[in-house]
Formats: C-alpha cells, structure tokens, sequence
C-alpha cells in the first residue's frame, strides 16, 4: 500500500496534494506510468496560494490514473488496501491519520467525494471556477474542480479560504466579486431547508440508507425543513456525464504520445508504432475504455444523437437543480452506494466507477457545490459554499451553534 | 447495438491504442451498458435546450497581445525522450 | 470531350501578433529551434489557453477587407489527429461558429472580372515544423510556430483556372497585407494555400473526384501544381491511367509531380468538439465599429485619388500603393511638402535604394512620414543639396530625426553667401590657369573640373546651379 509518491520531508506538513495537481519540487504522475517521474515546469495556482498563505505543501498522494475510477485503484502505483482488502484512497488515509491537515484533490470523477464518504471525512468541490485549474492535469475541464479533504468542515472552509480566488491565467475562472464570496467571512445566508432526491437513494445499500437517515433525523431536530423530491431528472447525469467525461478525456490525454516527455515505447521504428507502443504499454485499461467510448461519442456518425444531445441533457439537469434549489437550500444525495468496496471485485469489474457515478455526476456535471459530511453528500446553489459548509460543522459538532 | 468489433478495432487505430482481445470483449460490453443508459434520453425533447458547453457563463475571456518566454529550450527538453540539437526526436516521418 | 476546371482554395494565413493565439509566446518569425516555446505550446499539461485579443481584431479586420459578414458571437473548437508536429495532438481552431461567413472579392485576368465567393474565415492556431535528418533517419521536431495565429480563408469553389487562382490569391494577399493582418509572405510561409480540385464535361453539374493537393511554396508552384492536377484527371477520365479516389496529395515542386500522402491526416476522424476552456467570443457594436474604422482605404481607391487629386502618374501612383507603408508615409510626406511628384521620387527611388540596401521590404519602411516631407521641402527650396538630402534621408532611417535641425548641426545648409562662393571661385581660378584657358578654348571638361575644386572647398553646401553660375560668370570676366 503506496500512500504518498513523494514527500519533501520538511518538518511542516500541513497539505497533501493528489498526483494530478502540479508541482516543481516533486513529481506528478496522474497515476500514470505515462507520466512516471514527471517533473512539471510550473506549479498549480492552488499550490502557490497555499504556499502563499504559509502552508506546508510537503507531500504526493497516490491517485487513480487521471482520476477517473472508484477510490485511486488504476494507480500506476498500486490501489490502496488495508488487510481486509478493502480499498482505501491514499489522500483520504492520510488526512484520516492526522499525517496532514487537508488533502488538496483534483475531483475528476467522484474518487476524492467517495473516499471522504467512506472515511467519515469532510470534503468541499467547490462551485466551479472559483479555484483556479492552472497547473492541474487536465482531464474534465469542464468539470473538474479542485476539492480540499479534512477532519470537520471548518478546516475546509479555512483551506477553500486561501484557495478562492480569480486567476487571469485560467480563463474560466470566476470574477473577483464571485470567488469573494468563499471567503471564510463572507455573508453568506444558512440552510434552512433540505431537499432529499429520492430517486437517488433507491438504489443505496441498508447501511448507508441508515447513516442517510440519521442524517436527516439530526437535521430535523435542529430545526431544519427536510423535504423529499423525487428528482428522477437526477439520472440523466450519469450516462451525459460519462458521455462528456469520456470525450474530454479522450481528447485531453491525446498530447501523452511518447513524442515530447513522458513514457515512450523504445523498440519502435516508425511513428506509428511509437505512438502506438508508448500507449498501449503505459495507459492502464479503464483510461483506454473511456479514451475508446470518448472517441465514439465525438464521431461524425454519433456527434450529433450522442455528444450533442448530452450538452443538452447537462442544461436540463442544471435547470432541473437550480429550479429545486429556489426552493429548498441545499439537496441532500448520497456520495456513493455502499460503505465499502474490495480490490477483488473492482479487478472483476473495473465500471463500478461509472455505477458509482450515479451520485457523483450531477455536481460535475453542473458545476454546483458539494459537500461530504458524515457520509453524506449535500449541494447547494453556485457560490453558496460556505452555507453548505457551515451546515456541515453545524451537524458535525452535534447541532451546537 | 451501434459498437462492434470491427469498428473498436478502428477506434483503437484513431486513438494509437492496441487492444488484447479479451479486453475487446470487456469494452464492448461496457459500451453495451452506456449506450442502454443513454435510452433515458430518450424521454427528454432537447431540441429547444440550449448546449451548455461552460457551467458558468462568461464571454470575452481574452488577454493583450504581449509575449514573454519564461521557459529556456533546454528545460522544456529535459525530460524528452529523445532529443537532439535542440529539437525532439522522432523516427523518421513519410509524408 | 472538353472539360471545366473546379477549384476551391483553403488559405492559411499568419496574423501579424507579437504574441502567439493562447499563450504568450512570442510569435515572431525566424528564431533558433524550439525558442519560442513554452509547456502549454509543446503539450505539456496543466496551462490553460487564454484568447489573444489581437486575433480576434485581425480576424474580423480580414473579414471585412474580403466583404464577408462577422458572426457576433464565435467559439473555439478541438480538433484530434495524431502528428508530431502537433504537440497536444490536437488543434484548437472554429468549427460550429468561424468568426466570418459569406465573403467575396473580385478577381481580373485575361477573361475579365469575376466574382469569387468565400464561404468562411476561421481563426486557429498553427502547428510546428518538422525537419527530416538523413543522417540519422530521424525527424526533428521544432514548435516555434506551433500556435502562431492563423486565419483560414476557404472560398467556394468558384475558381475555374490557374490564371484565376493565381489572380485570387494576388488580389487576397494585397488586401489582407494592406491592413497589416499579415506579411503575407509565401517565403517564410506566413501565406499557405491548400488546392480542393476536380474535372467534369462542359456544361456538366455534376461534381467530379475532389482531390486536395498541399506544400506548394510559391504562386508559380500553385499554379504548375493546378495545371498538373488537371492535366492528371483529365488523363484519368478520359484514358483511364489511373482510378481518381478522393484524398489529399502532396505536391513537389522538383519533380513536377504530386503524389498521394501516406500519412498525414488521412481518413481519420477529427472528432470536433467545443473547447471547454474558452468561453465565447461575442463581439458588441462597440468592437466592431472601431475594427471597421480602422480599415484603410483601399488600394485602387488610394491610387485613384494620388492621380486625380495629387497629380501623381499613373506609374507613380501604382507603384506607391503596392505597399501600405509606402502610402503612408507618402500620405504623412505630401501633407507637409505639399509637392506629389517630388515627394513620390524620393519614396521610389531614395528610399527604394536605402531599403534595397538593407535587404527590406517595403513593408518595412518604417521612415516619419512628416519628415520626410520637411525633408522634401528643404532640397526643393535649395536649403539643402540632393546629395546632402541623401545624406539626412539615411539617417532618418536609423533615428527619428528633425532633417532641419540635422542639416545645421552637420553643416549641411546651403551657402547663399554669394561673396563666399566668389572668393572660393576666384581662388580656384587663381590657383589654376590651365583649365581656365583649356576651356575658353572650347574644352567643356576643364569646366567641370573646376567646378568640382569648388565644390570640395565649399564641402557641397552650395546650389549647383549657382555656383555654376559664378563660376562661369567668373572666367568669361577674366
């Protein structure tokens, strides 16, 4: 069990960064053999304003390759077990076991949100475009989002704090005045309703049924509404996220051919063949099977009825989203079905990462803020941030304000 | 169902990949799984919905026409697997 | 069975920017290998691309020099194929909505006029160069010019001969150049030009096999290059030589040949999607009105005008709008001088030798147009000697000098101190007899050889003629 690929050995450690966030003085591998040992020439935004903000940023966590599976179990370097073969996430064990006081991921497809489910840790996606992407590993841009894990919501809110903030250099970074208002003492109003989606909560296993609904049972006794929603619009984000996903990563992780950095094939004597060799031998299965679906999807035969159609499908969830939110503050879902998963059965099945998605893909696929607290997962409208988050601390301390 | 051997097989070409068979088999059964997902769109009339490319709308992202070159030829070639004289290295190409 | 011609022309344009489309590179022509580079254009992960507005200007700028109409609201698209010269193995360029749509220009050869229509103008970005090694049988990668700013202008297929592609393409280039969109030179390659082609029967509207022919360097080549296509598929249909199959054939210009591409860009898939990481471009009345007022005049408008209000020759006034910076410093000049024809000879032929001398273009002519024009006035008024005007016109090239102040701090003003020149003269007379009386006996040259011993004494600061006339005056009194 590999938890960290570097570390600096400083005496200071307060952030773990994931292996898809930049970084000058260690290496940032995407969990890729494609990119073993890479050394970036520049550093993430995120990173920087850390470091500005004096925060020891001393350590790589291992991640799954490009972000897009269950926990991190496609690493390069090996998934994270323990004894029982469960899996575990590198960035969650470490936060877990107070190594660090806030994991800094790039959310890519649900990993990171799932990990601070299984772990009992709070975990923040903020509204996209509110933390600078300079620097990170591209592989969803128009989703992915760097996302902080901590012990308690507000260590989070302290790191989002120093991370919020408009950057020129990432041109769908939010204005000044929008990223301001994730700032710790930003006004900000408080939830005071709750949106269950029951269509979501269907298909979750007893246990996490339970954990939901003592949840909303503490939620209640503090005075806030809980509604429930049927919210069946919620799963057409799946199959338009996974549609949307696939091609941006197919087309993102097309520049890792062998030419220019990065692993390449030695035996080949033409282009082709090196092209071919240097991906073949350093892309792990699930990357390709989502480079193959992703590059279907962007076909002239299938552009239209297939990539088309799920730009639109991504409106009618968001309209969908924001039209609930106008009446209740925040949807309460499930971060992911179940409370564990083996490495036996994600190398049986290496999709449970699509199946899980089903939780996950409505706030990528929107943009909208997450929280993971308590094992749940709860989403507020664009830029409420901070009022998910103080929701959050106000349940986890035991409903004392 | 749309996929079928032959035409991953000319996926695999497009994207520089080479699959094993077994994995073949795997893949299309997942795309089998996604494209039954799909059928939920289905339900839905999209043809008055606009895409939504960005999540946050915004226009005119743009900057100024000025340059600056932080970076010497020779760390962006450090970590190159071949490089020579300056430029990087590739087996030599048939046009 | 005679055959018609149809072409339809892709030209890629470099814009003229300091810096490159989505990063700030610089993209100036001509450096060593790989030094205008940085991680976002040689692929490397993790920068993001940020629009440069002067693309946007140059593009609507040659939209509107081609009469085309500009979609106010324009997105970027990717593009995917694999090639080593693209480093991200795919270009960012505009699919769904090209900033212009529905153009035309108007094109004379020997047939007459004729309107061509262009479909679309698309802003992209470029991709790098490769250079072959036979020594190690590699190829050598440079991204200098990867993401240097392109427009691709694609006509409709309106074309129907080399004469005509040629004069389209003539007619494209002194446009876009006279706005400064771009140098336009096919030398360095800032101005490529890919050629769609096919044959059918006269009369015939059905279309024939299109194949798409690229590399070919220069004007002369593109029109061999058609010419041999034609020949080729006429040879096809009528003889069978060979099966026509639409694909894209590499021109070499050597041979006098083209031959199918084995590898580039053939028969994939590009997959076009929108660019996720750039947000729309919409342009307000605002942008648009300040780009319009910005165009200059026509080239043809301007050389009407120089012949009919200004005077000038038709010659003269052709040769001056061959070049946007020639008519503007000319323009700047006249205001001041005042004097068309005057002002014209020291453009084409002073400054022409100064330019010719230096190895630039005229585009590059980069002299204060207003002093010239003070220069002009100067030599008219025989304040100054021609040959002293040469001497402030070179250095006006070096600096932005005022020629009057320059003239009088190097000593350069005319005498019109008559008793100064006299008392030379008589000097050199006194000093010299024989040539005196070699040309009272009808020895012209002895004239000229005094003439020049005065003018070496007077350091060339006096007006010829004067001095000739005292000289002259001078000898007949002795």
């Amino acid at each position: 069990m590999k938890l960290y690929i570097s570390e600096l050995g400083t005496a200071a450690r307060d952030i773990v960064a994931d292996d898809m966030i930049l970084t000058t003085d260690m290496p940032t591998c995407a969990g890729s053999k494609m990119l073993d040992g890479y050394k970036s020439l520049f550093e993430a935004e995120a990173v920087t304003r850390l470091r500005d903000a004096k925060y020891s940023v001393y350590g790589k966590a291992n991640t799954g390759e490009l972000g897009l599976d269950l926990l991190g179990e496609t690493s390069y370097y090996g998934a994270c077990a323990d004894e029982e073969g469960k899996l575990t996430n590198a960035v969650a064990e470490i936060v877990k076991a107070e190594e660090a006081r806030a994991g800094l991921t790039l959310e890519v497809n649900g990993s990171s949100a799932r990990a601070a489910a299984l772990s009992s840790l709070t975990y923040i996606k903020p509204t996209y475009g509110t933390v600078s992407r300079y620097g990170t590993i591209p592989a969803v841009c128009s989703g992915e989002t760097v996302s902080v894990t901590a012990k308690g919501a507000s260590i989070c809110r302290e790191i989002l704090s120093a991370l919020a903030g408009h950057d020129d250099k990432d041109g769908t970074s939010l204005p000044q005045e929008k990223c301001a208002l994730l700032k710790a003492d930003a006004p900000r109003d408080s939830v005071k309703k709750i949106a269950v989606a029951k269509a979501l909560l269907a298909s979750v296993d007893d246990e996490t049924a339970v954990m939901i609904g003592a949840y909303v049972e503490k939620a209640r006794k503090n005075g806030i509404e809980v509604a429930e929603i049927d919210a069946e619009e919620l799963r057409l984000a799946r199959p338009a996220w996974n549609i949307l996903m696939s091609a941006e990563v197919c087309n993102n992780v097309s520049r890792y051919d062998g030419v220019k950095f990065g692993y390449r094939s030695m035996d080949s004597t033409n282009i082709d063949d090196l092209y071919t060799n240097s991906r073949t031998e350093a892309f792990g299965y699930l990357l390709k099977s989502v480079i193959l679906f992703g590059s279907d999807v962007l076909s002239t035969e299938r552009y239209m009825d297939v990539y088309d159609k799920a730009l639109r499908i991504r409106r009618v969830v968001s309209d969908y989203m924001n039209s609930v939110l106008e009446g209740a503050d925040a949807i309460l879902l499930p971060a992911c079905s179940r409370r564990s998963y083996t490495e036996e059965e994600v190398k049986k099945n290496p999709y449970i990462a699509y199946d899980e998605s089903l939780y996950t893909a409505p706030v990528l696929i929107t943009g909208l803020p997450a929280v993971v607290t308590e094992g749940v997962q709860i989403v507020g409208k664009a830029l409420a941030d901070n009022s998910l988050l103080d929701l959050a601390e106000l349940l986890e301390r035991g409903g004392e304000r | 169902m749309h996929m079928d051997a032959m035409k991953l097989k000319k996926l695999e070409k497009l994207n520089q990949l080479r699959l094993e068979e077994n994995e073949r088999e795997d893949i299309l059964a997942f795309f089998k799984k996604a494209e039954e997902d799909m059928g939920i769109f289905d339900s839905v009339s999209t043809e008055d919905v606009k895409r939504m490319v960005h999540v946050m709308p915004m226009i005119n992202v743009i900057r100024e026409d000025v340059s600056s070159q932080p970076f010497t030829r020779d760390q962006l070639q450090a970590g190159a697997p071949e490089a020579s004289d300056g430029y990087w290295q590739v087996p030599r190409l048939v046009e | 069975m005679k055959y018609e011609t149809v072409i339809g022309l892709e030209v890629h344009v470099e814009l003229a920017t300091e810096s490159k489309i989505f990063c700030a590179c610089s993209a100036k022509f001509g450096a060593e290998q790989n030094d205008h580079v940085c991680p976002a254009c040689c692929g490397m992960p993790g920068m993001l691309p940020i629009l440069n507005k002067r693309v946007v200007d140059l593009g609507m700028t040659a939209g509107m020099m081609l009469n085309c109409d500009i979609n106010r609201e324009t997105t970027f698209d990717k593009k995917s194929y694999y090639y080593p010269d693209l480093p991200c193995s795919y270009q960012t360029t505009q699919w769904f909505a090209p900033i212009c749509v529905n153009g035309a220009v108007e094109i004379e050869t020997s047939k007459g006029k004729k309107q061509i229509r262009i479909k679309q103008i698309h802003m992209e970005e470029d991709a790098g160069k490769l250079v072959h090694d036979d020594w190690t049988d590699t190829s050598l990668v440079d991204f200098n010019r990867t993401s240097v700013p392109l427009i691709e202008i694609v006509s409709q297929p309106d074309i129907s001969s080399a004469e005509e592609a040629i004069a389209y393409l003539e007619r494209i280039r002194t446009l876009l150049r006279f706005a400064r969109v771009s140098d336009c030179r096919w030398e360095q390659g800032s101005m490529r030009c890919d050629v769609n082609l096919s044959i059918r029967p006269q009369g015939s509207q059905e279309l024939g096999v299109r194949t798409e022919m690229k590399n070919m360097n220069s004007l002369s080549a593109i029109a061999r290059a058609i010419d041999y296509e034609i020949s080729r598929h006429i040879d096809a249909v009528e003889n069978r030589a060979e099966e026509l199959v639409q694909e894209t054939r590499r021109w070499d210009d050597v041979k006098g040949k083209s031959y199918a591409m084995r590898n580039k860009e053939t028969a994939g898939d590009y997959r076009y999607f929108p660019d996720p990481n750039i947000m729309p471009v919409i342009i307000d009345d605002e942008w648009y009105d300040r780009i319009k007022k910005s165009l200059p005049e026509l080239p043809e408008v301007k050389k009407q005008r120089y012949i009919e209000e200004l005077g000038l020759s038709e010659y003269d006034a052709d040769q001056i709008v061959q070049s946007r910076a020639f008519c503007d410093v000319f323009e700047k000049a006249y205001e001041e001088s005042r004097m068309a024809k005057e002002t014209a000879n020291w453009l084409m032929s002073d400054c022409m030798t100064i330019l010719n001398k230096r190895q630039q273009t005229t585009d590059m002519l980069a002299i204060n147009g207003k002093a010239l024009g003070e220069l002009v006035k100067l030599v008219a008024e025989d304040k100054v000697s021609r040959a002293s005007g040469k001497k402030i016109l070179a250095a006006m090239f070096d600096e932005d000098i005022s020629p009057l102040k320059y003239a009088e701090e190097n000593g350069l003003i005319m005498s019109n101190d008559t008793e100064g020149i006299e008392k030379i003269v008589r000097e050199v007379i006194e000093a010299d007899p024989k040539s005196v009386s070699d040309y009272k006996s009808g020895k012209e040259k002895a004239l000229m050889a005094l003439f020049g011993k005065c003018m070496k004494q007077l350091k060339g600061n006096c007006s010829p003629q004067v001095l000739k006339e005292i000289l002259v005056d001078h000898i007949n009194r002795q």
